[in-house]
């Protein structure tokens, strides 16, 4: 079942939680689980290019697809969204029943046109390292070596630039050949782009305009003056020269002004390549403790802010750090700029604090503790390189949506922001960055996925509305971008999905429902809801939506919770639902503010596959009698002689069970006469590498480890603990985990309780 | 802890002949390559000369035996007399053998001997006077100049003019002479022209003569000068008229009558200057100089002089009051003026005034200035060259210190040398009142670090240890000879606030006979006016700080394109050579256009990381370390980096300048530490905080403005650039600013950094690459190898009666007491005003104690303590006797520097001539004794105040058609100018030059013009410099063998405008440069040359220092004195 929903996904790349939709706002409510879709607009699919522009119906600027109704005498087309009526222009190739625009072609709904550039010459990506100085001369050293690597992986024609940051803000002149050439910035100041271009001279030579937004070689900004600070990545071969100098008591964090780097960094890209793609790409080794945004005190002795705090709006500093990045995406969105942020330190950085700016406009995250990491090495290696695992990097995108008029667009929950463009589609009742029916992205790959919510519009009881022929409702995504190569495409996707209504509607959306993609989208709202609103209690959230959901869709006779019964279209959903009670998302207490962030921003731009790992890891088995297979995730699977292989998309973990780590203590592996145990230890590592290859963008953490060891605790924390100390069945070589929370049956016998009490 | 007892193990801790850590010995050499462009090399013995002034040789400091060990011949005649004569003769000898230089300075052994003054102990009773030449040893000078003659001998060189022929002669006798009474009426100097020495008695040979004569023409010739109408006064008693031509001849003075012989000694050759006062103490009854006309308080002219009309009295010049009146002795010169003149004595000073008031007067103005002999009125004497021995204290009273622009060797026996602190009066009026009467000024003139002779003993370092130096408990002076040990040592009185204190147990020691403590000549503290103590740990708010020297070079457009980027790179290149040396010398580069760039030097990088402040409204310093870096660390990449930076900005199109944001962001990488920040700027500050505007040229089109409140433009534009000063100076960052511009640049803003960091601005205007490199380098180079202390407070404390009203000079005041010099260097100098609060007791002291607590540039903590006791009187006669022309002059030129700021000019100019007046009518009213209107008198020691007040108002800074930063410019150099340099900057030497090769050898300097027009040819060539610039005017009709020498050049236009001053291959050329750099070394700065022709913009420069010439804005000198002289009568009537 979850196949024909995989397949439509890849086909168009999107996937829906119900596939067919109730026809009434009244029964949309029912069905609890929100009407949403999870699009990936740069889904890598073999879809047809088109040399061309797109033709639109006039009053709605949907696209042509196939769904329009041609008429080919006329020459005339109707728009399945308004009904419009729109001539095909002359120039079309010769048009005929047997000669239809590749665009109508059913198989075409998703389809790629590319702009041809005329005035302009192509654009070419620009990176602006941003870089933190504030660091331990080890961690320089690998971050030197990491930024050289890169430099070399950089496509020739990429623009490159170098801020570097501590105390202060260096803005390197890398076109300076006589020396090493640095424009200091106060760390503890912003600065505007009016400012940076005084300072910075770059009317020099030519009279400043007097009016309108100053910016880029439209406003006479000279070539030259921008080359200074942003040039071939060819040209450049710029050095980190030396670590932050200044003193730092050893009762002290070190000085760190992130905030007026990124700022500085946001306005020389503001100055110099306004709406061009461009990425500031932020390495941070701390957390700012100066400028606009400190997150923390200098004084070491402060402890970091906990989610408890934050609860409590116990923290100084938080509040106003996350207005500046705020702001701070704002102006990175009007200039099409993106923020990456590689956050390698053992320290909190702030992520927490610059989410905003991150994910809204689409950058990438990384974080781990140090970078020398392989997370960040790799992470970064991949942002650049060209093989068949590319990610696909894209700039400067615009989504659209356009859709049947009884469907409002509530919102989006992902790495886009608004652009404000208010329409009939859009919905009173808004989740995420609604209110809009366009969005932002200014950076965006081949995994971005974007979550949209939609509300039917339609009130009272279907019967006695007069529908239109069709019982279907359109969707058309368009998805603006500029591809790596640097030139403009529009990607277009347009769906149809059926309505049902009326009395039988309930079974009519059976079929529908997409498990896998529901439990995404409530993942992504739970987050969303538990960040915006202070009072949400996500448990309660979750308990309430489950039983509601499936009293509505099950079967039972009051208080016989063994009479439950539901269409196998929900069976997965409940176990689900207990792991998503247990994931990082929900369960932030374990982890800090900022991972919490990381975790919630990278849920927010994944797929849905790759998210349900998030929620619900796989595991596999290894054994020497057993081909590797998928084993329950719980406890219980933990058995002597096995290796055990854990994704749960962040980590990996391959886990030796006592016999195997014992044997290979002892070097069994290497001796001839146990190749099979050689084989058998190599096979979860091979399956890794794999994983972590296809894994795209983000890069898991891969932990190795041995049963009863410390790092086993990654794969404890993940499983069922339907083993519990006291239990008896317990396996040879098992392992009991110590906790206070329920299992898996415990969870499904109270909450058939529940739903049959009700 | 000082010792206790002499022996001890620890003799005296810290007394030791210490090479006084401060002054460096490079920079002293340097102060003398200074002079030397080029060629170091080449660098003539003065360099270690100067050296010298550490220590010389050990046992100079005690070695009395000196003099006796003297290898002279045979002691034929130990007693004086007969030798008497024949000694002075030969002193002439040795004029031309003893090089001036050198001669005195560099014989050790012999040099100290006559210094030590000791030797009386063996020969005083029998040679009283002789004592100075050592009694024996004179004689044998005949023979030849024994060693301890050089030092005089050497004298008579330079100080021809006026001295050199009596002096050299005179030695002797004249020492004699006094003695004996009046011995100078031998000399009827005027009788005879110039040549006519011979009156002298022991005139020597012509061979000596001629020398002298040479030099003194032009200064004596108003004495001489006058032959002709010598006649009348001629008429004057022989006895008065030595005074006049000798001021040399003071020597004869009662001193020595009064006062043991033995501390004569030191007088008798240089007697001329220095001698005079010493006398007045020395005599008995303060009314003495009275009745002794011998009196000749001033150092010139030892007899009052009183120049007359003829008909005043018969005796013309002779104010010699001696002969004719002897009342009138007292020390006053009397210019007569009477309308009824005489026929005969015409060209005397006789002048008609129409000064109705004037009973005698009645003619018509126009006549009065051809009834005035303009060369008779009182012109500067020539200060000889050759040093005198100058004892500051003798006999327990203190003397009257030589003028400051002679040459000195001061002793230290008791108050400080007057290089370091110089009062306006030598005196102290009882009362308030009493200095009121008088009208003159009382301050002192504080110049901390002031130069001192090569053969001055060093200043010796004292440390007590961890107890830190003694001072009064409730005043907190410091020790000094004037504390009062009481009750067998065990309490001492403070001779500043009278309080009582115990007496340390381990600072005990018991009185002698004398009252004294038995130590007092062991311990320095107790026996030199001037010490310096080593500063304990209480007196640290931190450690002391390095030496650093941060250089700021503007490169914007107009100072790259001028050359002033190149020159100040290449100045720093290679004065960088002369820092300190020593791993806690720092350095550090930034340069500066509209935004601000540092380089960070530091030695493990590759190349130097150019770091770009860009905000410069709100700067910041880039880095915390590594922008001051360890000098010699830094050494290769700085000079690399100062190669590159011309090179760099060689295409700058960036116009804007940052001055003010570039200073304080360098001062904040300063924070740390302080230290020195040189900046080099060409234009004017446009961008960033403290940036400044054009005022002047809004001046000039808003003319109403502009003539109401001209003087507007010359305060700071606003109060930025003084809170930031403020901040500098909290710093302990010392500014100073080279500016080498072709515009306006608003000095009078930006001078207010250094004047509140005590540092100073140098101005190169037109800047010209080619001709002022070179002074640019050599300023630099003088300026961080001179003497000069970091992080300095200083505080001058005074005897009660009087308090410290205000300081002047550049520092930051921030508590009305002390005063912070962020950095004290050689040539600054302070000014310190005082007023009574109570009264003195007539013969008490009254002291003075500057005490300054400073690091040296190798970090050592120090506090230097100068002292100066001077008598009380309630005579207001002896007020003006021991009055000190230089250092009054310098009060009125800076006060006026103070006011012109703030006043309009003709207000200003008005009111220093007012002080002159006041000054004259108090003496005219209240001491001189002539009762005749008819008459200006004037008081011998201030003769020259109203040519030197003229010459004020027609100076620089009080001439309303200046560019407005000459003006200011000039301000500021008048507020920190030392006192030996406050006359040479309104009234400049000038000499001619076209016959320097036929000057006697060894002779440096040429006799000097007086500054009016008769006196330029345009045959002539003349040389005029003022200490900073020197001017050489090239007549019309100059020998074009004369220019194809100096110039190398075949005709004036031949001479290219911006010239540099070679030296050629000919006697001519080579006196010419060497006495340039004379000169140069006695300014301690290198001049800044220009080319003078007639009939060209230059040349009418040249003349506006023509001071006596009437011109648009100011009266002939002799018009002055009309005037002076009329407006005395008018207060009188």
């Amino acid at each position: 079942m979850t196949e024909e929903f995989m397949d439509l996904e890849q086909k168009d790349g999107i996937r829906m939680t119900w596939n067919v939709l109730p026809g009434t706002g009244q029964e949309a409510t029912n069905i609890i689980i929100p009407i949403a879709a999870i699009y990936t607009p740069l889904k890598p699919s073999p879809m047809t290019l088109l040399p061309y522009s797109p033709l639109r119906c006039s009053p709605c600027r949907a696209v042509l697809s196939p769904f329009s109704v041609l008429d080919y005498v006329a020459e005339i087309w109707t728009c399945p969204f308004c009904y419009s009526r729109n001539r095909f222009p002359s120039y079309y190739p010769s048009l005929s029943q047997q000669n239809p625009p590749t665009e109508l072609l059913p198989e075409h709904t998703t389809v790629e046109y590319q702009f041809q550039h005329h005035q302009y010459s192509i654009p070419t990506p620009v990176y602006l390292f941003v870089v933190d100085t504030c660091v331990i001369e080890e961690e320089f050293e690998f971050l030197k070596s990491a930024l050289c690597q890169a430099l070399h992986l950089i496509p020739d024609n990429a623009i490159v630039g170098l801020i570097t940051f501590g105390t202060h803000v260096q803005v390197h002149e890398l076109g300076f050949p006589q020396m090493p050439k640095t424009h200091v910035f106060n760390g503890n100041k912003e600065v505007t782009k009016d400012q940076l271009l005084d300072q910075l001279c770059f009317f020099l030579e030519t009279p400043r305009p007097t009016v309108g937004v100053v910016a880029g070689p439209r406003d006479g900004l000279s070539a030259e003056s921008i080359r200074r600070f942003l040039l071939p990545a060819t040209d450049c071969q710029f050095l980190l020269t030396s670590m932050d100098p200044w003193y730092v008591p050893s009762d002290e964090r070190p000085t760190r002004c992130t905030g007026t780097a990124l700022n500085v960094a946001a306005c020389l890209l503001g100055a110099c390549v306004p709406g061009s793609g461009a990425r500031i790409m932020a390495f941070v080794g701390g957390p700012s403790t100066k400028g606009p945004a400190p997150i923390i005190s200098k004084t070491l002795s402060e402890p970091f802010r906990t989610h408890n705090d934050l609860k409590k709006d116990n923290v100084p500093f938080y509040d106003k750090a996350v207005e500046f990045y705020k702001n701070l995406s704002k102006q990175l969105l009007h200039q099409c700029h993106v923020l990456d942020l590689f956050a390698c330190a053992l320290d909190q950085v702030g992520v927490a604090e610059m989410k905003s700016a991150v994910q809204r406009t689409g950058g990438m995250i990384v974080l781990s503790e140090s970078f020398g990491h392989s997370i960040f090495k790799d992470s970064l290696r991949r942002v650049f390189q060209s093989t068949d695992y590319d990610i696909g990097l894209s700039f400067n995108g615009i989504f659209e949506i356009n859709c049947s008029k009884d469907i409002k667009v509530q919102g989006i929950i992902g790495p886009c922001a608004s652009l404000e463009r208010k329409g009939r589609l859009c919905s009173d009742s808004v989740i995420g960055e609604g209110n809009t029916i366009a969005w932002k992205m200014c950076g965006l790959d081949n995994q971005t996925s974007l979550c949209i919510f939609f509300d039917i519009a339609t009130i009272g009881d279907f019967n006695e509305i007069v529908r239109s022929e069709s019982n279907q409702f359109y969707f058309q995504f368009l998805t603006y971008y500029q591809h790596s190569d640097g030139r403009m495409r529009l990607r277009s996707t347009t769906i149809s999905r059926k309505w049902v209504s009326g009395l039988s509607y309930k079974q009519d959306l059976l079929p529908g429902f997409d498990q896998e993609a529901a439990i995404i989208v409530m993942t992504r709202l739970v987050s969303f809801k538990m960040e915006t609103e202070p009072a949400f209690d996500p448990i309660r959230w979750i308990d309430r939506s489950l039983i509601r959901l499936c009293s509505w869709f099950g079967d039972y006779q009051k208080d016989r919770p063994s009479s439950f019964n539901i269409s196998p279209r929900f069976s997965n959903f409940p176990e689900y639902m207990f792991y998503l009670r247990r994931s990082q998302f929900v369960q932030v207490s374990n982890n800090s503010p900022d991972e919490t962030a990381y975790f919630r921003i990278v849920l927010n731009r994944e797929n849905v596959s790759n998210s349900i790992l998030m929620i619900q890891p796989t595991l596999i088995s290894y054994s020497l009698d057993l081909s590797p297979k998928p084993v329950p995730l719980d406890v219980t699977s933990i058995a002597d002689g096995k290796i055990l292989l854990l994704d749960s998309y962040f980590t990996i973990v391959i886990f030796h069970s006592t016999t195997i780590a014992h044997w290979r203590k002892a070097g069994y592996h290497k001796q001839t006469e146990f190749e099979a145990f050689a084989a058998l230890l190599q096979a979860p590592h091979n399956e890794a590498d794999r994983i972590i290859k296809e894994r795209g963008s983000t890069v898991p953490r891969l932990v190795i480890c041995d049963q009863y060891s410390s790092q086993a605790r990654f794969l404890l924390a993940k499983l069922n603990p339907s083993v519990m100390h006291g239990s008896d069945n317990r396996p040879p070589g098992g392992e009991v985990i110590i906790t206070d929370d329920v299992g898996f049956q415990e969870f499904m016998d109270h909450l058939l309780q529940r739903i049959t009490n009700v | 802890m000082a010792s206790t007892q002499p022996p001890p193990t620890r003799p005296r801790p810290g007394y030791g002949t210490n090479p006084n850590p401060n002054p460096n010995l490079n920079s002293l050499v340097g102060s003398v390559q200074n002079m030397q462009i080029g060629n170091r090399p080449s660098q003539p013995p003065p360099g270690p000369a100067y050296v010298g002034g550490i220590p010389p040789q050990p046992n100079n400091h005690f070695g009395p035996p000196g003099p006796i060990v003297r290898p002279g011949p045979p002691p034929p005649h130990s007693s004086a007399r007969p030798v008497g004569a024949p000694a002075g003769f030969v002193a002439g000898r040795p004029l031309s053998a003893p090089m001036v230089n050198n001669g005195p300075f560099t014989s050790p052994p012999g040099g100290p001997g006559p210094f030590r003054g000791n030797p009386p102990q063996t020969i005083s009773s029998t040679s009283g006077n002789q004592g100075p030449f050592s009694g024996g040893p004179v004689p044998q000078t005949l023979n030849g100049p024994s060693a301890s003659q050089t030092p005089f001998s050497g004298a008579p060189m330079t100080q021809p003019a006026v001295s050199g022929g009596p002096f050299a002669s005179h030695p002797p006798p004249s020492s004699q002479t006094p003695l004996g009474g009046r011995s100078l009426p031998v000399r009827p100097p005027f009788s005879g022209p110039p040549s006519s020495q011979p009156p002298f008695p022991g005139a020597p040979p012509q061979s000596s003569r001629p020398p002298m004569m040479a030099a003194p023409p032009t200064s004596q010739s108003p004495f001489m000068g006058p032959v002709p109408s010598q006649p009348s006064i001629t008429s004057t008693p022989p006895a008065s008229q030595p005074p006049f031509i000798g001021g040399p001849f003071p020597m004869f003075r009662q001193p020595f009558p009064g006062r043991p012989p033995s501390s004569q000694l030191p007088y008798g050759p240089g007697a001329g200057q220095a001698m005079p006062n010493p006398s007045f103490p020395g005599a008995p009854p303060p009314s003495q100089p009275f009745n002794q006309m011998p009196q000749p308080p001033s150092h010139q002219f030892p007899g009052s002089q009183m120049v007359r009309g003829p008909p005043g009295s018969g005796i013309s010049h002779g104010s010699q009051p001696w002969s004719s009146q002897t009342t009138q002795s007292s020390p006053q010169g009397m210019l007569g003026m009477s309308s009824t003149m005489a026929p005969p004595p015409p060209r005397m000073y006789g002048m008609a005034t129409q000064a109705p008031v004037s009973p005698m007067m009645g003619h018509s103005p126009g006549s009065t200035p051809s009834k005035i002999d303009p060369s008779q009125v009182p012109r500067p004497m020539p200060s000889g060259s050759s040093p005198v021995i100058f004892e500051t204290r003798i006999g327990g009273q203190a003397s009257i210190p030589p003028p400051a622009t002679s040459d000195f060797i001061v002793r230290d026996t008791g108050n400080c040398s007057p290089r370091y602190m110089r009062s306006t009066i030598n005196q102290i009026p009882c009362t308030g009142d009493l200095l009121s009467t008088s009208a003159l000024q009382l301050s002192l003139l504080v110049q901390p670090f002031a130069l001192p002779h090569p053969s001055e003993e060093p200043i010796q370092v004292v440390d007590f240890g961890e107890s830190g130096p003694l001072r009064c408990s409730r005043c907190k002076g410091y020790i000094n000879p004037f504390m009062k040990f009481i009750e067998q040592g065990r309490r001492f009185v403070c001779n500043l606030c009278g309080s009582v204190d115990q007496t340390p147990r381990d600072y005990l020691c018991n009185l002698g006979p004398d009252g004294r403590r038995r130590d007092v000549d062991e311990r320095p503290e107790l026996c030199r006016g001037t010490v310096e103590f080593v500063a304990t740990k209480e007196y640290m708010v931190r450690d002391p700080m390095p030496a650093v020297f941060f250089f700021l070079i503007d490169v914007s457009m107009n100072a790259v394109q001028t050359g002033a980027t190149a020159a100040a790179c290449s100045a720093i290149s290679q004065a960088i050579a002369d820092l300190p040396e020593g791993p806690r010398t720092k350095v550090g580069v930034a340069t500066y256009d509209s935004t601000i760039h540092f380089y960070n030097l530091k030695r493990s990088l590759q190349q130097p990381l150019m770091l770009i402040v860009p905000d410069v409204q709100d700067v910041y310093t880039p880095l915390h370390t590594d922008i001051v870096v360890q000098f010699p660390e830094c050494r290769q990449p700085l000079e690399q980096l100062l190669e590159n930076i011309p090179i760099m900005f060689e295409n700058t199109k960036i116009a804007e300048s940052a001055l003010c944001a570039a200073m304080k962001a360098c001062s904040l990488s300063m924070k740390p530490t302080g230290g020195k920040l040189l900046v080099f700027q060409s234009v004017l500050p446009s961008v960033g905080i403290g940036s400044l505007t054009s005022r002047e040229a809004e001046g000039r089109t808003n003319i109403s403005i502009g003539e109401k409140e001209a003087h507007k433009l010359l305060q700071p534009a606003d109060k930025n650039l003084k809170t930031m000063a403020i901040e500098f100076a909290e710093y302990q960052v010392c500014v100073d600013i080279f500016i080498s511009s072709q515009t306006y640049v608003d000095i009078a803003s930006i001078s207010v950094i250094p004047r509140t960091t005590g540092g100073q601005v140098y101005y190169y205007y037109p800047f010209s690459a080619l001709s002022d490199s070179a002074k640019l380098y050599n300023d630099l180079r003088w300026n961080v190898t001179r003497p000069q202390g970091f992080e300095a407070v200083m505080r001058v404390r005074c005897t009660q009666g009087l308090q410290v009203q205000d300081y002047f000079g550049n520092f930051c005041k921030r508590i009305p007491t002390d005063i912070d010099l962020p950095g004290i260097d050689s040539d600054k100098t302070i000014m310190v005003t005082f007023k009574h609060d109570d009264k003195f007791q007539e013969g008490s002291e009254c002291a003075f104690q500057c005490a300054i607590l400073y690091t040296t540039v190798y970090g050592q903590r120090r506090i230097r303590v100068s002292n100066l006791s001077l008598p009380c009187t309630s005579m207001l006669s002896n007020i003006f006797r021991s009055a000190d022309l230089d250092s009054h002059f310098a009060t009125f030129l800076k006060r006026a520097a103070n006011d012109v700021p703030t006043n309009p000019l003709s207000h200003v100019r008005e009111q220093v001539t007012n002080l002159c007046i006041n000054t004259l009518h108090a003496y005219r009213k209240y001491c001189a004794t002539v009762s005749s209107t008819g008459q200006l008198i004037l008081p011998e020691t201030l003769k020259l105040l109203p040519l030197y007040t003229l010459a004020l108002t027609k100076s620089v800074g009080l001439l309303a058609d200046g560019r407005f930063d000459d003006r200011s410019y000039w301000i500021n150099r008048a507020f920190i100018l030392s006192t030996a340099l406050c006359v040479p900057l309104v009234y400049p030497r000038m000499i001619a030059i076209q016959d320097l090769a036929s000057m006697e050898d060894g002779m440096l300097v040429p006799p000097v013009l007086s500054l009016s027009s008769d006196q330029v040819t345009d045959d002539g060539i003349y040389f005029l410099e003022n200490g900073e610039d020197a001017l050489v005017y090239v007549g019309n009709s100059v020998d074009t063998d004369v220019l194809q020498k100096i110039f190398g050049a075949s005709s004036i236009d031949a001479i290219p405008t911006q010239f540099v001053l070679k030296q050629y291959d000919n006697e001519l050329s080579k006196k010419l440069n060497e006495m340039v750099s004379e000169i140069q070394r006695q300014r301690c700065s290198y001049l800044r040359l220009r080319l003078c022709k007639k009939d060209d913009p230059s040349g009418i420069l040249f003349f506006s220092y023509m001071i006596e010439d009437k011109t648009p804005s100011g009266l002939s000198y002799l018009d002055f004195l009309v005037r002076l002289h009329r407006q005395i009568q008018t207060k009188m009537a």
